[in-house]
Formats: structure tokens, sequence, C-alpha cells
């Protein structure tokens, strides 16, 4: 799972009202993730020890990758076979097969590169690669937890799509712990066991779970092939190797996002009303505005592998906006540039938020100076939100259309 | 480098010896499986065991393994259908979709399919799937050819399962049609022979440019999908 879906969470105040948007004023303090691990110079030795010092580290931001959980009773419900008569079963079976193949079972196998490239990043670049490595980890350990559980409640009532989310949770750890074994070469380890009791989990109804989990993957498949093929073109910024791994790694996010995509289909009261049309742009818009503002704070990490930070994200957002077109039954115009206009806004109003974070006013001044601030990126935040949206979705749904060629 | 490819009516010679080994050595006979049934010969991907296979390149592979085949069944990558007799047809399964939106616009299509390419090298699977430009088969589907703009590609394979799936993430990941899941041009056949079955009609592959490409990386280069031409296809390409 990909990280970017931070920004949803204030939506779990509204419970099922409308859309509607607020900044909470933790917003200003996202300067950085802030998963701090357990900094160990010896990672073999996972450090139960220092689960106290880890404990007054965790502080959790807007932007942060965030754990999830859901209404399991809900889900049971939903993918019950003999209530879903929705549920194509040869399509899922068909799924099934495709994630049984296990097209990566040995594919996360690192070498002495890792370490090499590790000892040779230095200065604010080693730093900013922890913190990708952090973040990601984090993600994929937060796709592993949920899919795991999915997978053992559903077990009795649809024991298809139960597996399905099991392959998927075993999918998500090889990468969660991939990335935590890149930590190492870092002298670090993400302490994966606190972190499950640690983190603060956000709780979605099962249909936002599927547009943000859909999302994320998508999104996760679009920035990982992007950045390989860029680094497969451009060798000479390949200054860590685990990118080689992409090419692979993001079909695994690619079919997670088709799996949802099915699942989504499946339960079509989720994608066919107004409602959901408002919904499918909030989540869209949450993830991208999430994204843009999370790496615009972090361009030092994509100059450092020859991508311009902007152009990477639109390209990254466009494209998960027309895979997302194929489901959701409307979708932002991130075509417009008028959409990047106001991302661009965004980002400057997040700057000065920034900063008054970092000045040396008692927080009761911090305060009155974010009011103004706030509002900016709110309003920036539902201009964005209001544009006139583009009517999408699944054909399936759509009247007959006898004139289609193939 | 030259953009267009003549791909014509194959010669079969080592396709057919191929094959024809492969008839014998095989453990199935089930000629019409529905493509519902494999499931249950493929449970054990949940273990870690791991096919050590760094060595063997993807197409060497071809005549040394054969037995290695069937043994690694449960991998998830069998075939549904697969013949015992010599005599059997063999039942193959395609989807088919215009040449400009299987080679050209859903890059994805070029991954998912390299990705079982490289699957397959890596556990000593033979091939058992193809792209067929401008498919002979077609002429016995006159609904799917009234409908269908030319050129046509089809990817067929004897595995109806991954058709199904392929043909699911298709109709999920592509961005520029409007292609419906019920309306995928889907179908199946038999044909007594390998080269029956993947026979095509000679045609030249021109795309357009497109107007603008923007992303921070080229496009997959013309001609991707060689390594999925029938065999023998590949040589008249050439000339």
């Amino acid at each position: 799972m990909a990280t970017e879906m931070a920004l949803v969470k204030p939506i779990t105040k509204f419970g099922n009202a409308s859309p509607k948007f607020t900044i909470p004023r933790s917003f200003s303090r996202c300067k950085f993730t802030t998963v701090r691990m357990s900094a160990t110079s010896s990672p073999q030795t996972p450090s139960k020890p220092r689960k106290k010092a880890a404990k007054t580290e965790i502080k959790e931001t807007l932007l942060t990758p965030r754990f999830y959980t859901t209404d399991f009773d809900e889900m049971e419900t939903l993918f019950n076979t003999e209530i879903n008569k929705n549920l194509n079963q040869a399509e899922f079976e068909a799924l099934l097969q495709e994630f049984k193949t296990d097209y990566n079972q040995t594919h996360f196998v690192r070498n002495k590169e890792f370490k090499e490239a590790a000892d040779k990043m230095q200065g604010p670049l080693r730093q900013i690669f922890v913190e990708f490595l952090e973040r990601s980890c984090t993600a994929e350990f937060s796709g592993f937890l949920l899919y795991k559980e999915l997978g053992r409640r559903l077990k009795k009532t649809n024991p298809v799509v139960a597996e399905i989310f099991s392959l998927m949770s075993r999918d998500e750890a090889r990468h969660a712990g991939f990335l935590n074994k890149g930590l190492s070469d870092f002298n670090l380890a993400l302490d994966l066991g606190f972190l499950t009791k640690a983190r603060k989990y956000t709780f979605f109804k099962p249909k936002f779970i599927f547009y943000a989990t859909y999302l994320s993957e998508k999104i996760g498949y679009w920035r990982y092939i992007t950045i390989y093929r860029h680094l497969k073109e451009n060798p000479e910024y390949q200054c860590y190797p685990i990118f080689k791994y992409f090419e692979n790694w993001c079909q695994d996010e690619n079919r997670h996002g088709d799996f949802f995509s099915a699942l989504m289909k499946a339960q079509p009261q989720f994608l066919n009303d107004w409602k959901a049309k408002l919904w499918a742009r909030f989540f869209c818009l949450s993830v991208y505005v999430t994204m843009y503002l999370n790496d615009c704070q972090r361009t030092a990490f994509y100059e450092g592998i020859g991508l311009n930070t902007k152009e990477f994200d639109m390209h990254v957002i466009i494209e998960t906006n027309r895979t997302t077109a194929r489901i959701f039954p409307a979708v932002l115009d991130v075509e417009n540039p008028e959409f990047k206009r106001k991302l661009d806004r965004m980002v400057e109003i997040n700057q000065k938020l920034i900063a008054v974070g970092e000045t040396d006013d008692i927080p009761l001044v911090k305060n009155l100076k974010r009011i103004p601030l706030v509002a900016a990126l709110a309003s920036e935040i539902l201009a964005a939100y209001l544009m006139p949206p583009i009517e999408s979705g699944s054909v399936d749904f759509a009247e007959f259309e006898p004139q289609l060629v193939y | 480098m030259t953009s267009v490819a003549s791909l014509g009516r194959a010669c079969w010679s080592a396709a057919a010896m191929a094959m024809a080994q492969n008839q014998n050595q095989k453990l199935y006979s089930q000629a019409n499986k529905p493509i519902s049934l494999p499931m249950s010969a493929n449970c054990a991907c949940n273990s870690f065991f791991s096919f050590n296979s760094a060595a063997v390149p993807p197409i060497a592979a071809k005549s040394s393994v054969k037995t290695a085949v069937a043994a690694v069944d449960s991998d998830g990558i069998t075939s549904s259908d697969a013949t015992a007799e010599n005599e059997q047809a063999r039942k193959y399964y395609f989807v088919v979709a215009n040449a400009k939106f299987m080679l050209d616009e859903e890059e994805h299509f070029k991954e998912l399919l390299f990705e079982r390419l490289r699957l397959y090298g890596e556990r000593n699977k033979e091939q058992d799937f193809w792209l067929v430009v401008e498919p002979k088969f077609l002429d016995k589907f006159p609904n799917i050819t009234k409908r269908l703009k030319r050129p046509a590609v089809a990817l067929v394979s004897t595995n109806g399962l991954w058709i199904t799936m392929v043909i699911y993430r298709l109709v999920s990941m592509c961005r520029f049609m409007k292609l419906r899941l019920d309306r995928v041009l889907s179908e199946s056949y038999e044909a007594e022979s390998v080269e029956e079955a993947l026979a095509s009609n000679p045609t030249d592959l021109q795309f357009e440019k497109p107007e603008k490409w923007v992303a921070p990386y080229a496009k997959y280069e013309y001609g991707w999908w060689e390594p999925f031409l029938p065999p023998g296809s590949k040589e008249e390409a050439k000339v």
C-alpha cells in the first residue's frame, strides 16, 4: 500500500455526512514524518528494551502514513455469497489464481549493494532516504495488518475473497520486511510489533476502506513504475539498489488495486449514487493533495534521484486519476492546468505554515499566525474540490453501447 | 530502426516438434475442462519453497524440463487444459482487441506479459501464451470480427483461467478506451496443432507516435511484443 492516504483522516469526524474539509491545527507540524523508530546500532536484535524510548517519540501528523481498521462485521455481510448475488465468483477465482501464482516469491532477495550504497550516502540525502524507507515500510505494514485481519474475518463467509486478502497480506509483509532490512543498512530498524500496538488506527467504514486502499495501491503502482522507468533510463541517479526492485514490486500494487476494483464492482451501491460521486472526488483530492504536499517538502529526495518533484507528482496524479476513472463514478479534472495551480498555491501556504511552526514565538502567537494560513489552505482545497469534476466509472454499469468497437 | 514489422504465416517446424514432445509428457487428459476447475491443483503457493532457477534463461528451458513442468504444477501457472494424447485437439482461450490498444496504448499489458514470462523462466515452465497478430482463427468468429477494429491482436493461452484474469485486468487498467467487461471479445476454440492454433495473416503494424508524451520516461519501444509471438513468426518478421 502506498503512503498517500494521510489527509483523509479528518473525515472520520463527519460520519456519513457529505464531504467537508477542515484543517486541524496539527497541520503545521507536518514537516517530517514522525514515526521515529528505535534507532539501534545492532538491527539484528529487535529492540524490546527500546520500546519505552520509542513510545515517547511516536508523533502522528496529518501527513503520516496511517493504520486502518474497519467494520469487519459489515465486511462479512458484504461478501457473504448467499446475501450478495453480485459477486462474480469466476472473476474472483481468476484473481485468486493470479495471487497464488506468487510472481514475486523469490524477488525480494538482497545483495551487498545495499549496504555499500547506504554507507556512501551522507548528509541530508541520507536523512531523507531513511525517512523514505520508514514511511514506505509503515505504509506497507499498515496494508499487511488490514489485509491479514480481513483475510481472517472473511474466511467463513467468502473463502475466495478471504484467501486473496491473506495473499495480499503476504505481499505487504514481504514489502515491509524488505524495506525494514533496507533500514538496517542505515543501522536502524522499525519495531513493527511495537508499531502494531502503539499506533492509532483510523477507522473507516468498508466503503471508504475500498476507496482509500484502491487509491493507495494504484498511486503506489504509478509512483514505483515511474521511478523505476526513469532510473532505468538514467542509471547515473541509481543511488540505492531498492529502486531496481520496483518494476516487479509495483506489479503487486497494481494487482492489489485491481482486486479492490473487483470488490467495488461487486458492491455497486458504493459507486452508483450522488454521494458516491462526492466521496470519490473527496478521496482522490485527499490522496493527491497529501502526496503533493508531502513530496514538495522532500524535493531533495526526488532531485537526488534526478526527478523534478512537481513534474513527477503531476505525472503520477494524472495517471492515477485516469486509472481511477475506470472505477470511481467521478474523478477530479486534474489535467486542467488550474488544478496544478491550486496545488502549487497549497504548497506555498503549507510552507508558510511550517515556517510559523519553526519560529520562536509562544504557542498562542503561533496559533494566531496560523489562522489566516489555515483558512487560505482550506479554501484552496475546497476550491479544488469544487472544480467541475469528470463523470467517470466502469462502463460495466453504463447503458449498453452497441457502437463500441474494440 | 524501422517501425514496421511484417508478421506472417509462421514456419512451424521447430514449434511443432516442441509441442509434440510436450503433449507426450503432460499428465492431464482433459481437453474441454471448464475454466473454473483447476483451482484444486494450486494449493501450495503459500509455502516459501523456491524454485532454484537463476541459471535457466526463459526460453532455453523448452526442451529439457518437460517432466519438471508437471511436478511444479502447484505453483499456479498450470494450464487449465492440456492434452495427453497426440491426436486430441487442444483448447485455446483468447482475448482479442485492436492492435493499437493491445500493443501501443496499454503499457500495463506489456508489464503483465513480461512479468509472466519472467516467472516462467524462473520456474522452468514452458510458455503457454502467445500474441497473435491478425489471427486466422478469427474467421471462425464472425460475431467478433464484425465488431473488431483491425488490425487486431489476440492473446492466446491454453490456460483459460489466466485469460479470464487478463480480461478482467485489461478492463480495469485500460485508460483510453471504454471497454465493457461483458463485451470484451473473448472466446475459445480447439485446434489440432499449435501451428494451426496460432496461425496468423501477414500484417504490417504501424502506430502513430503519441501527440504529446509527458512522462518522465520513454514509451516502451515498438516491437516489445516480439518475445510473445509464436515461434517461427519472429523469423518471418525479419524477411
